[in-house]
């Protein structure tokens, strides 16, 4: 056996002194993967709510008060201020004091008696998220009105009195829409499966790679290479406590997932335990190549930097994979986290089993094969 | 005192431009930082992957499903023939969208009565958001063409102001030069400082004639030239390579550019009181830097925070820059429209380098 499981024990030992003894890092270990973890969770939002919007009504009349009515009952606008013209608006969102602008003019009732009323809405077109949220909640707000009116028309020029208002459920063909597996769209539903892998996978890549860094730049390398150990045992005595320390992690994180913020676990926690591990093996595995080309803990800090950022990016845990360009979404597929975040999500929110996340699970399997004996094959070259 | 501080900046200069692969990253980093991230980003999805569970086979159906797939918001991957198919479709990720056709549908329109189910994937939120949205709105469309109603008596014109093609990048761009300009001026400070502490070299500067003022000056102007050339190369490929318009006043951006790179160093002498390491150094700094890419709505909007965060990132100078970059940049604000924020910024500006430059020289001692 190559390995000698004293000598093993030992060096794990020391790894661990060394771990704990730096509570700095050891603050930033723990501190950094929760404050993530709750930035994520409380500042990601995927659809905004609440728009800021300035409202200049010049008509004043039941039917203009209806319409701003609902578009405030839709959630999707607040209407923060009353103005009295289109200039008016322009400046508030000039200013960064509202997002939005309707502008009803005069005569509304009237001209949508006739069929022809108009309105206007100003969108800010610095702001993505208040567009992309806006833009189709203003235009399906709109038509529902619009249908609400056609039917007080043809109860006027029927003379029904049946009240049979139109409205979007007595079109000839309606939708019943069915959110699958987080019916209410909560985001942390959705980020959290992601964020396991991300805080893990940052952990990780960091973690491995000033590991194997610090003995070469502190030079206590050369102290632990007269003694008997093997180079094996001496990768393995780094990538041990850092597995443990993963798990742990894990643990928390998942923990917290479910009990702090409520996002239901509905596949099998056995099954995920151990993809996570192939998991978390791949990431130890990508820091221990990243920290190949680093020559201080300075570098190999700057290194795990894009990696952090890919992730988050290029990963699909927020952005979504689907439309990116070649050239990003191959970037992302170099990263363990993608296979991943499709595993977790699957596992988590999907409740499916291994017969549906085999293939990135092979995936994982293979990249980490492929990491360890690229980085073992520089790492025993920089030995010698 | 004056020679002291630029015989300091000098010799800070000389040890920055001897790292040469530093400087060729940090000029090619922003560049390559804003490529990724505008390649990165869309939240408006087109082409989502549906599968279709057609049971009525007939021309109504077929009609309905084209509807949907000229709109170029989905793509159909897969026929299948009841709704078990469907869930496992959506189960192993194939699609994201199912929908299911009833096999009366035909007969059911024409009375006016026929249903779609639609099944939505829940776990990706931008695409769940975007096709729940367009599925009802095109659906609706569809519906009211089939009935001859009189003409819509409501019309809504939005109109997008600033960025009327929603192009991502020019939403981008604003944002990533306060990053940057942060990032490099906060940690390029830090680390100068601390490599001169960990390498033991403060002590030599100590015995000389400089004062501590002079030697805070002199290792952190070289920094703010080499974020503001790192600036204006960034600012130069957004606009003329990246097409991102500029519409307000240079001179203004300049103005409050240097306000916020004075704050950025602030920031970085503050980090460098508490850091042993130059890697604690870039650890706080980093971390910083990613909080405040948060609070300050960089990629979602602040007023969306929660209170607490909103409160939090009240003392972050990014907060109150981000929306001055994207005022002047975007929309082409001027002074009168942004005042509030210049003066918070201003004043933030102020409390920081005092507060620095006390610990700073308690530091020293």
């Amino acid at each position: 056996m190559p390995i000698n499981l004293q000598r093993l024990r030992s060096l794990i030992r020391k790894e661990v002194t060394q771990l704990l003894r730096d509570r700095r890092a050891l603050a930033f270990m723990i501190g950094l993967p929760l404050l993530q973890l709750f930035l994520y969770a409380y500042a990601v939002n995927t659809t905004v709510y609440h728009i800021p919007m300035a409202v200049v009504d010049q008509s004043q009349d039941a039917k203009s008060r209806a319409f701003i009515q609902a578009l405030v009952n839709s959630q999707y606008f607040n209407a923060d201020m009353y103005l009295q013209n289109q200039n008016q608006v322009i400046t508030a969102i000039d200013d960064g004091q509202v997002k939005t602008g309707l502008i009803i003019p005069p005569e509304f009732a009237t001209n949508t008696d006739r069929g022809t009323a108009n309105v206007l809405m100003l969108l800010d077109g610095s702001d993505s998220a208040s567009v992309s949220s806006g833009y189709g909640a203003a235009g399906l707000v709109a038509q529902n009105f619009s249908l609400g009116l056609i039917s007080e028309q043809i109860v006027r020029k029927t003379g029904l009195q049946t009240g049979a208002a139109l409205s979007a459920s007595s079109l000839p063909i309606t939708t019943s829409e069915r959110v699958l597996y987080n019916p209410d769209m909560i985001d942390i539903w959705f980020l959290l499966p992601g964020l396991v892998g991300m805080l893990l996978q940052t952990l990780a890549v960091q973690r491995a790679a000033l590991a194997m860094v610090r003995d070469r730049e502190l030079g206590t390398m050369e102290q632990i290479l007269v003694t008997p150990a093997r180079p094996l045992e001496i990768v393995l005595s780094k990538i041990i406590p850092l597995l443990v320390l993963c798990l742990l992690a894990f643990v928390v994180i998942v923990g917290l997932g479910i009990f702090w913020f409520g996002v239901p676990f509905n596949g099998s926690l056995f099954l995920y335990f151990w993809l996570t591990l192939l998991f978390i093996a791949s990431s130890l595995g990508l820091g221990m190549l990243v920290s190949v080309r680093a020559g201080t803990q300075r570098q190999a800090q700057q290194l795990a930097m894009p990696v952090m950022m890919f992730g988050m990016l290029l990963s699909g845990m927020i952005f979504p994979r689907l439309g990116m360009p070649l050239v990003p979404s191959l970037l992302g597929d170099l990263l363990p986290l993608t296979y991943f975040i499709r595993i977790s999500r699957g596992i988590f929110l999907k409740g499916v089993g291994l017969s549906f996340v085999w293939q990135d699970a092979a995936a994982l399997a293979i990249y980490t094969v492929i990491v360890v004996l690229v980085a073992a094959r520089n790492f025993k070259s920089r030995l010698d | 005192m004056l020679r002291r501080t630029w015989a300091m900046a000098q010799k800070e200069f000389i040890q920055l431009l001897r790292e040469r692969v530093f400087i060729i990253v940090l000029i090619l980093m922003p560049i390559l930082q804003l490529s990724l991230f505008a390649a990165a980003i869309h939240t408006d999805i087109n082409h989502i992957p549906m599968v279709v569970a057609d049971q009525s086979l007939s021309q109504a159906s077929q009609s309905y499903l084209n509807s949907l797939v000229d709109s170029n918001y989905f793509d159909i991957v897969a026929n299948v023939s009841g709704q078990d198919d469907l869930m496992k479709a959506i189960d192993a990720g194939k699609a994201n969208v199912g929908i299911l056709i009833p096999p009366d549908f035909a007969s059911k329109v024409t009375q006016g009565q026929a249903n779609v189910l639609v099944l939505i994937d829940g776990s990706d939120s931008y695409i769940t958001n975007s096709a729940y949205s367009t599925i009802n709105a095109i659906s609706q469309t569809y519906a009211i063409s089939l009935i001859r109603l009189p003409a819509n008596p409501l019309n809504m014109n939005i109109r997008i102001l600033y960025n009327p093609d929603l192009n991502q990048l020019w939403f981008l761009v604003p944002a990533l030069l306060v990053m940057l300009m942060q990032g490099i001026t906060m940690n390029l400070t830090a680390l100068a400082i601390v490599r001169e502490r960990e390498v033991g070299t403060i002590e030599a500067l100590l015995v000389t004639p400089l004062r501590p003022i002079e030697l805070m000056l002199g290792k952190t102007l070289p920094y703010l030239a080499v974020s503001l050339v790192n600036m204006s190369s960034i600012f130069f490929f957004s606009t003329v390579i990246f097409g991102v318009p500029f519409m307000g006043s240079l001179l203004l951006f300049l103005f409050l550019s240097i306000i916020f790179a004075i704050t950025g160093l602030g920031l970085g002498l503050a980090i460098s009181t508490g850091s042993q390491t130059q890697m604690q150094a870039q650890q706080l700094g980093g971390m910083l830097n990613f909080v405040g890419m948060f609070l300050a709505g960089f990629l979602f909007p602040a007023y969306a925070l929660p209170l607490a965060l909103k409160v939090v990132g009240a003392i972050f100078p990014m907060t109150y820059f981000l929306p001055i970059a994207r005022g002047v940049f975007t929309k082409g604000v001027g002074l009168a429209g942004i005042w509030p924020s210049v003066l918070a910024s201003i004043f933030l500006m102020v409390i920081i380098l005092f507060v620095a430059t006390r610990l700073f020289r308690q530091s020293l001692d």
